[in-house]
């Protein structure tokens, strides 16, 4: 077994004054390494939950378990690109690295190196109100990914950008990834998204969130999303997720 | 520079130039008016003094080596009290920040404090301290404590969700979170709280100095009114009219710097 991670019988309550929230019921995942599994399902369903417990941020109790190594590292992604307005964006991008004592050459020249990529080089001394939506977003993702963590969580990281700084930097991430292995959870509302990024897509029901199907992805042409789109499979990956996603509204 | 820039730019300079000429000339009318209806005896020189009559009081301390005495005695327990009310604000609002239950627990009894008269306290104060320059800072903080306690938790409090979950998700300590995040995003509050605190500051600089009455611009305006002298009422109200106006624009000068990038 290579599992990476191993989600088992995942079950998470919340609990307000209002009542209980059953947000997940019995969840099990095997993620592999260099997974990239895309998380679908109706809005509030409990995608967000299922990241949070799987990268430890919740510290009330749920039941069932997380099997990790130890030393794994995690990073993770929010919708929002959370930039701190007062740093410049090169003061951004290492923030997770300062934060985790980690400023040393090889992080350093790493994220150097992220930002060339990007193109980011020439608004290294500039505050983040002066950059496009897009470009906030590729530093977000800049600062996660300078932390070189093994499994990398991306929760809606692009559903707040418009439509066509969406597809092209959702073409850079997947170069990236792809690039350089990563193993990925995606969440994302978009089913086009799920098919293009990755190799499994996992569909949740509405709330309390059970795992309502596992779709394998084969698509052999992996070099660019754009190819991926084009792939003969697509519409059919479409179909079954859309029908999947379909059933739980009624 | 394009011509419509350059008639856009001009347009803002010339309207800024309006403004501050039509400042100057509602200060000079008033003045004036002021002056005249003086000398023509509408209003009662005696109570309501005037322009060339302050200017003469104020000449005649300076003569009597009187008038930076007050000033400089107002001024230092006003900035001892602001220094004191802004730093003791701040970490009391940082301790309640990171024991909120703490904070729930004292909440009704800052409401209470909040809202209660400080001057009712004054007499107290004077038998506890004595007639003192230390009364009259703890009058003063008394006042603007509360307000800058309660300003800059509530800044703390608005911290973005989002950045403090990511925060969170970088599995930054407190301190960092708080050094790093919580005071940064509440520049803007506390500088807020700043303006806040130093109004208060005067007022209860003020009252302490009428409670206290032995220097400064308060004890000038009770002493003036003790001996009939409004000249030296009237001056001493346009003097702290002065002093908050130019403390106020040093910490709006302070704001324009701090949050150059927000
Ligand atoms: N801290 C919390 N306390 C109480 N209820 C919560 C909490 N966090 C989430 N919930 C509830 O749990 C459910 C699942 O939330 P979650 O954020 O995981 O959904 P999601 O699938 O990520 O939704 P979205 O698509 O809107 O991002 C929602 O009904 C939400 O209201
Ligand atoms: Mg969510």
């Amino acid at each position: 077994m290579n599992n990476l991670i191993e989600v088992k019988n995942l079950t998470k309550n919340y609990h307000t004054k209002e009542g209980e929230i059953e947000a997940l019921k019995d969840i099990n995942l095997n993620i592999q390494k260099g997974d990239i599994i895309s998380l679908v399902g109706p809005s509030g369903c409990g995608k967000s939950t299922l990241l949070s417990l799987i990268a430890d941020l919740d510290k009330d109790v749920f039941c069932g378990s997380v099997i990790k190594n130890d030393n794994l590292k995690i990073a993770y992604m929010l919708q929002s690109d959370a930039l701190l307005p007062w740093l410049t964006i090169y003061e951004n991008a290492i923030l997770g690295l300062k934060i985790q004592n980690k400023l040393t050459k090889e992080y350093l020249d790493y994220v150097e190196y992220l930002l060339e990529f990007y193109n980011l080089k020439d608004f290294k001394d500039k505050y983040p109100k002066s950059l496009s939506g897009g470009m906030k977003q590729r530093v977000a993702l800049i600062r996660t990914l300078a932390l070189k963590p093994d499994l990398l969580l991306l929760d809606e990281p692009f559903s707040a950008l418009d439509q066509q700084s969406r597809l092209l930097i959702s073409d850079d991430v997947y170069k990236i990834l792809k690039k350089e292995n990563k193993t990925v959870i995606l969440v994302t509302h978009s089913i086009e998204e799920a098919i293009t990024f990755s190799n499994k897509v996992i569909v949740l029901s509405k709330r309390p969130a059970v795992i309502k199907s596992i779709i394998e992805i084969n698509i052999k042409n992996n070099e660019t999303i754009y190819e991926r789109r084009k792939d003969i499979n697509y519409h059919k990956y479409f179909d079954s997720i859309w029908k999947d996603l379909d059933t739980n509204e009624s | 520079m394009s011509l419509e820039q350059k008639n856009y730019l001009k347009k803002i300079r010339l309207e800024k130039i309006k403004i501050t000429l039509s400042q100057l000339l509602i200060i000079i009318l008033f003045l004036l008016l002021w002056e005249f209806l003086v000398n023509l005896e509408i209003i009662s020189a005696f109570i309501y003094s005037s322009p060339s009559r302050i200017i003469n009081t104020i000449i005649e301390l300076i003569s009597n080596n009187n008038f930076f005495i007050h000033i400089y005695t107002t001024l230092k327990e006003v900035i001892i009290s602001f220094i004191l009310g802004i730093s003791l604000g701040f970490i009391i609002a940082t301790i309640l920040y990171e024991f909120k239950l703490l904070a729930k627990i004292i909440d009704p009894f800052l409401t209470m404090l909040n809202s209660l008269p400080k001057v009712a306290l004054g007499p107290l104060i004077i038998i506890i301290f004595g007639a003192n320059t230390k009364s009259i800072i703890i009058m003063a903080l008394l006042i603007n404590l509360i307000v800058s306690i309660i300003t800059i938790y509530n800044g703390f409090q608005n911290t973005d969700e989002y950045r403090l979950k990511l925060f969170k998700t970088m599995k930054a300590t407190k301190i960092q979170t708080l050094l790093y995040l919580v005071i940064p995003s509440s520049y803007q509050t506390i500088i807020s709280s700043f303006k806040l605190c130093i109004a208060q500051t005067l007022i209860g600089v003020i009252m302490g100095e009428f409670l206290v009455s032995k220097q400064g611009i308060g004890y000038l305006i009770v002493y003036g009114k003790q001996v009939f002298n409004l000249n030296l009422v009237m001056t001493g109200i346009i003097l702290l009219a002065i002093i908050s106006y130019i403390l106020y624009k040093l910490i709006v000068m302070l704001e324009k710097k701090l949050l150059k990038h927000i």
